[in-house]
């Protein structure tokens, strides 16, 4: 039994920006770990989840 | 040349209609995607069910109606079934196992352990209940497919088949990329792959990678001398920002990376050679 990948949400305050990390990135994104991708900056973290409803609203940053 | 069996996991216990439209939900729409999975090229179905609402069940019940459903619209179907013992995390021991006991299947899930569940919940696979789980499958003629989250699950393994709870060769889902389980990266996988040929030396695997790291899994178990899993149960997206159409568009992207690389897709009989199944 699986559950789907499990991300953290963030949303970015300086430009509105809605993305997701997904959680076995850590190692890879170390302190980047959760920063807008637009922007760089450390997003504000919204909530953490798998196949959340509003999944789709927010980009999904990768390698 | 090498055969790879790919296994599809249609469903599992948890999307719904709202993560991707096109995952199969009732018994009816389970055999349509089985059937055109098998056709796709799958040989092995891992099945999850659902309750009225959606929810993962352990009923036993749906799975008959479900196992008879397919037999009566497609005899000519020959994939191996796997039924999960593992689709409600609120279901009792004695209903993770009711189905296998009366249906037979020729497989079943084992998760090899216990673990956090989306670090919300548990995810309890209680010593008892494995002790009982793999003699019961071994009396009940079902070969268990051994779910390892973690390398830990593997050495768990390892301990039951000395004890003569599991019995060789085992068979091992690697699944890869699960919050609380090991990451989905080919680092990983080479240890999972390693921790299993030094514990468990005989042993045939597959794997999957749940969200980005589907591709690479895929990728890593033809290349290591694996076989495969896709299906909705473990990734409703076919790539990012893209949601699956049908599992069969899963599976037949598996069966172009076998072929690609040179490999054959295993039949059903083909898998079962290859797993040590009587039929
Ligand atoms: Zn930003």
């Amino acid at each position: 039994m699986t559950w789907g990948p499990m991300y953290m949400y963030y949303r970015c305050e300086a430009c509105g920006k809605r993305f997701k990390y997904a959680v076995d990135l850590i190692p890879v994104f170390g302190d980047r770990f959760g920063d807008c991708p637009a922007c760089h900056k450390p997003g504000v973290f919204v909530k953490d989840g798998a196949r959340t409803p509003d999944d789709a609203d927010y980009e999904e940053v990768d390698e | 040349m090498a055969k790879t069996i790919i296994t599809v996991a249609p469903n599992g216990a948890w999307p719904k209609k709202e993560n991707n439209p096109n995952v199969p939900i009732t018994p009816q729409e389970i055999v349509h995607d089985v059937y055109d999975c098998w056709q796709a090229g799958a040989a092995i179905a891992h099945l999850h069910m659902r309750d009225d609402q959606g929810f993962g069940t352990m009923s036993t019940d749906k799975f008959r109606e479900t196992v008879a459903l397919l037999r009566k619209q497609h005899p000519d179907c020959d994939i191996i079934l796997n039924l999960t013992t593992s689709g409600d995390l609120n279901a009792t021991d004695e209903t993770r196992m009711a189905h296998l006991e009366e249906i037979r299947p020729e497989m079943g899930s084992y998760d090899c352990g216990s673990m956090n569940w989306l670090n919300t919940s548990l995810f309890i696979n209680h010593p008892d209940f494995l002790e009982r789980l793999g003699k019961n499958m071994q009396a009940w003629g079902i070969k268990p497919e051994i779910e390892a989250f973690d390398p830990g699950m593997i050495a768990n393994a390892a301990y039951y088949l000395k004890k003569g709870v599991l019995k060789a060769p085992l068979h091992f889902q690697f699944c890869m990329g699960c919050a609380n389980g090991i990451p989905g990266n080919m680092k990983s996988l080479l240890f999972m792959k390693d921790t299993m040929d030094s514990l468990c030396p005989g042993s045939t695997w597959s794997c999957f990678g749940v969200g980005h790291s589907a591709m690479e899994m895929t990728y890593g178990a033809v290349a290591l001398g694996g076989h495969i899993r896709v299906g909705m149960e473990d990734n409703v997206m076919y790539a990012k920002g893209q949601l699956a159409e049908s599992n069969r568009q899963l599976v037949e992207r598996a069966a172009r990376v076998i072929r690609e690389y040179g490999n054959t897709v295993a039949t059903p009989d083909e898998a079962r050679e290859i797993l040590g199944l009587a039929r």
